[in-house]
């Protein structure tokens, strides 16, 4: 009945119905993105997405770095020791139920916290940020680029065991 | 005969467009989260993983939607189509690069490898492609 080109192209508007309200309810998420100011320290809040671990850019890590964040790496001890970034805290993800309450005792609950592992494949950081957010840390951060873009980027890299 | 095709036509229907809308929904109320699952394919720059995460589950929730409600059947059949040979594309590049991720098709929680994400865009795409070509068929002739 309908010839492929009206279909088509109501396929077409369907889409591009579907992304403007999708654009319209998150402006504010993907404006923020576009401009690398996401996840400013105000967006910590009581709401649902608030208590899962919030992605940062590069950018924003070395701003939160500056200002006394603490980055833990939860990659294994051997990857920590061969390289990892500046004042990390080691906490491998296989090791964190064993090592929680030291690193509580280190680390107070309401420091921010940034957490990286592999890279953008490495879902370690992120299982990492969800246990720590259940043992009460406010505010977790995870950098998804991880280790490698912060290498990669030329940034300072400290070698050296826990 | 002809019964039973225009049953079975309408399952593909309900199916197809739950899923998606069921999909869409799980996505879209956490987006942030989703942005992550996108940016673990590592295929786009980092805030075009907030434009997708923003914008696709909107675009499945209303062709989803459409498919539910019986209205522009072909058009939304065709874009789900479009979108699910898309996923498997993508699916394909993530398998060939060996990355092991989440697939991040039903959300944050779903845990699905991409081997198995595969196999069910796989049937997705089976059912648009029979609503799409059934539509003539067996739905109501259009208005004017």
């Amino acid at each position: 009945m309908s010839p492929l080109p009206r279909t088509l192209l109501d396929a077409i508007l369907i889409a591009a119905l579907g992304a403007t309200i999708g654009l319209a309810v998150n402006h504010r998420l993907v404006g923020d993105a576009f401009s690398g100011r996401l996840a400013a320290p105000a967006a910590v809040a009581a709401t649902p997405a608030a208590r899962l671990p919030q992605p940062v850019l590069l950018a924003e890590v070395r701003e939160l770095a500056a200002t006394g964040a603490v980055p833990v790496d939860a990659r294994d001890a051997a990857l920590y020791s061969e390289g990892h970034l500046p004042g990390a805290i080691s906490l491998p993800l296989g090791e964190a139920d064993a090592r929680l309450a030291g690193f509580r005792a280190q680390v107070d609950v309401r420091r921010t916290l940034v957490l990286y592992c592999n890279g953008y494949g490495c879902p370690d950081s992120f299982d990492l940020g969800l246990q720590l957010i259940k043992a009460g840390y406010q505010d977790v951060r995870v950098f998804e680029g991880g280790f490698p873009e912060w290498r990669d980027a030329g940034l300072p890299v400290e070698k050296g065991a826990r | 005969m002809k019964r039973s095709g225009r049953l079975s036509y309408h399952l593909c229907r309900l199916l197809l467009g739950g899923v998606f809308v069921w999909a869409g929904a799980v996505k879209a109320l956490d987006v942030p989260a989703f942005a992550g699952q996108v940016a673990a394919y590592r295929l786009l720059p980092y805030a075009w993983n907030y434009a997708v995460a923003s914008t696709l589950p909107y675009v499945e929730l209303l062709a989803g939607a459409l498919l539910l409600a019986n209205q522009r059947l072909k058009p939304a059949a065709l874009l789900l189509g479009v979108l699910n040979g898309l996923f498997i594309v993508v699916l394909l590049s993530v398998l060939a690069r060996g990355l092991q991720i989440d697939c991040g098709c039903f959300g944050p929680d779903a845990g699905t490898t991409p081997l198995q994400a595969l196999g069910r865009d796989v049937v997705l795409l089976a059912l648009a492609v029979a609503v799409y070509r059934q539509h003539d068929r067996y739905a109501p002739p259009a208005g004017p």
